[in-house]
């Protein structure tokens, strides 16, 4: 696996940052990248979801059987037509930062 | 089998709760957890009642940990309506109650099943305790198929009265009834005489009566055996490629997937084809290719060793049934999806949704107020031997409908439709993206697209997805930092 896919053990990317440190960081990439969306990674504005999501697919190695979803603030999808700077606009965190959850779908079984 | 291992308990179990499934059809009341002072006074008089006791305690705590406890009764209030795949009822009157008996018990019900013929590659011989989802996938299936093969709004004939069920339509209107006793209106309880004013009251019972070989043909497909073309056999086998093996859990969206290849792979089912969604994505274009006649065959059924397909050309538009895997939320359900959720099941041309509570799979079939109506897999029958001419198909529905809160759904589900010819899937397609259209300004369930899957992909785009990522170092701070916070270039 990739280093910037967070293993689940590790302490949540918000908790082992303080606001003011994650504000600051973003304040730094926008002002150098105004065109980067500043979430784990720094996404051209003018991608669509469904691009974004074709390609850490294809970097993750996933058969397309394999289900693979991105949870916006760990809520809910993102209409995928809609470019990350939409997103971004929409769905930003205080910080900054778009905060995006890759999840698969849960087993069941009893 | 190993005596030790839980399934040895569940095993025993399974056998007592049959038993008492028989005497309960039989016309006795349903077994109670034995809290009934007569029960434990027997207990004291005779050994053998202890036995019966303890088995009945041990079929007791089997039902409690599949979650089909004997004792649970469904509440229907009459004011508000009750939906199931696309029709509505208000159950304010008995005909309504009768309308909605009819379609729920006609529904197929498929569950956990024992002493089938071991299963390929492992020593089960049955799939109690883990093959839940993959017998909540081929309730969807069975419902595509009966929309796809039997005569629109087609019931069965012979459904049975339900049961574990309370109305508040007809505890008004008897006091007797009272408490919710099982409605003794439909059929049975006094005899064949009550039959004849029901076919009366339906004109197409005739029509049903004559669908009743295809009914029958329908739920073979469906059994336990390995060449039955949707029995549990097979859909193991066509796990193996996905990575599942025989006492596996699976998942709605792992599901979704064998159900397309089980279809594709059969011969008994003409025209017919399954179209899975991608990234919670349907492609409107990708759905009408797979649908559209092709000269070559290559989108129809595979045609080797199938004599029945070969005299079948594949020169007309195929019925489609259309799965999207979706997410409905992060660790739970996310409430905003519960509104889209409720509409969709309004539709038409849905045929149900295969999710549960988490670790748990059901087979949603409608909902009333904020509850899910659901059928239930976690229900251990024996085996029935399909191949026999006149088998029974009792244990193949279900008289119990349940609810459960939309707030217990866990969010990893499957949303079924299902179109017969162009015209349909023009009006699905419409229909769905209405229903879609209020979480738009939250997050939508699913999305509808125009156009094919790569008319949308990165072709035309400067990046290279697969080379290598530039890792952006940030000068500042960098020595708090951990190497894993550096961002990722696309």
């Amino acid at each position: 696996m990739t280093p910037y896919d967070k293993p689940q053990l590790q302490k949540p990317f918000k908790l082992r940052k303080s606001f003011a440190t994650r504000k600051l960081e973003v304040a730094g990439i926008r002002s150098k990248f105004p065109n980067k969306i500043p979430t784990k990674f720094l996404v051209p504005a003018e991608l669509t979801m469904t691009q974004f999501i074709t390609i850490i697919r294809n970097r993750m190695a996933l058969l397309p059987t394999q289900a693979f979803h991105l949870l916006i603030n760990n809520s809910g999808l993102s209409s995928i037509s809609l470019t990350m700077a939409q997103v971004y606009r929409d769905h930003q965190d205080e910080d900054g930062f778009l905060y995006m959850t890759y999840a698969s779908q849960e087993m069941f079984g009893r | 089998m190993n005596s030790v291992s839980p399934s040895a308990v569940q095993y025993v179990g399974a056998a007592v709760q049959e038993e008492l499934l028989e005497s309960h059809r039989a016309g006795n009341p349903a077994p109670r957890l034995a809290m009934s002072p007569e029960a434990s006074r027997e207990a004291a008089v005779e050994p053998d009642e202890v036995d019966k006791l303890k088995a009945k305690l041990l079929s007791a705590w089997n039902n409690v940990k599949y979650g089909w406890s004997v004792k649970s009764r469904t509440f229907f209030n009459k004011t508000s309506p009750i939906t199931v795949l696309g029709q509505s009822y208000l159950l304010n009157s008995e005909d309504e109650v009768e309308r909605f008996h009819g379609a729920f018990v006609s529904k197929l019900w498929l569950t956990y099943r024992k002493d089938f013929p071991q299963l390929e590659g492992s020593s089960l011989t049955t799939d109690c305790g883990w093959g839940c989802m993959l017998r909540s996938g081929q309730m969807l299936l069975a419902q595509g198929l009966l929309v796809h093969l039997m005569p629109r709004d087609w019931a069965w004939p012979d459904a049975q009265p339900l049961d574990d069920v309370d109305f508040e339509v007809l505890r008004q209107w008897s006091p007797s009834r009272a408490g919710g006793m099982p409605i003794p209106s439909f059929v049975s309880p006094w005899g064949a005489s009550q039959q004849a004013p029901k076919d009366v009251q339906r004109p197409e019972s005739a029509r049903d009566r004559q669908s009743e070989p295809l009914h029958r043909q329908l739920v073979s497909w469906f059994g336990d055996y390995p060449p039955a073309p949707f029995g549990l056999h097979q859909l193991v086998e066509l796990g193996k490629s996905s990575g599942k093996r025989a006492g596996d859990w699976y998942g709605p969206s792992i599901v979704a997937h064998i159900l397309r290849k089980a279809v594709c792979k059969t011969t008994e089912v003409n025209n017919l084809v399954v179209y899975v969604a991608q990234d919670c994505t349907v492609y409107k274009e990708d759905v009408v290719q797979l649908c559209e006649p092709s000269p070559s065959g290559e989108n129809g059924p595979q045609t080797t060793n199938g004599p029945q397909i070969s005299n079948v050309p594949d020169t007309s538009w195929k019925s489609v049934i259309i799965l999207v895997p979706v997410r409905l939320g992060g660790e739970t359900l996310n409430p905003a999806y519960i509104e889209c959720v409720k509409r969709l099941l309004k539709l038409d041309c849905c045929i149900g949704i295969i999710g549960g509570k988490p670790k748990h799979s059901l087979y949603f079939v409608g909902f009333q107020d904020e509850q899910l109506l659901y059928l239930d897999p976690h229900y251990c029958q024996s085996m029935v031997d399909v191949t026999h001419a006149d088998f029974t198909l009792e244990s193949f529905h279900c008289c119990s409908p349940r609810k459960m809160a939309f707030s217990r759904m866990d969010p990893s589900c499957t949303v079924g439709f299902y179109a017969k010819n162009q015209k349909d899937l023009e009006s699905l397609c419409s229909a769905v993206a209405q229903a879609l259209l209020c979480s738009k300004e939250n997050y939508p369930v699913f999305t509808l697209m125009e156009g094919q899957s790569k008319d949308y992909g990165l072709e035309g785009l400067r990046l290279s997805p697969t080379g290598p990522a530039h890792i952006l170092k940030l000068s500042r701070n960098s020595s708090t930092r951990s190497s894993t916070d550096d961002f990722v270039f696309l």
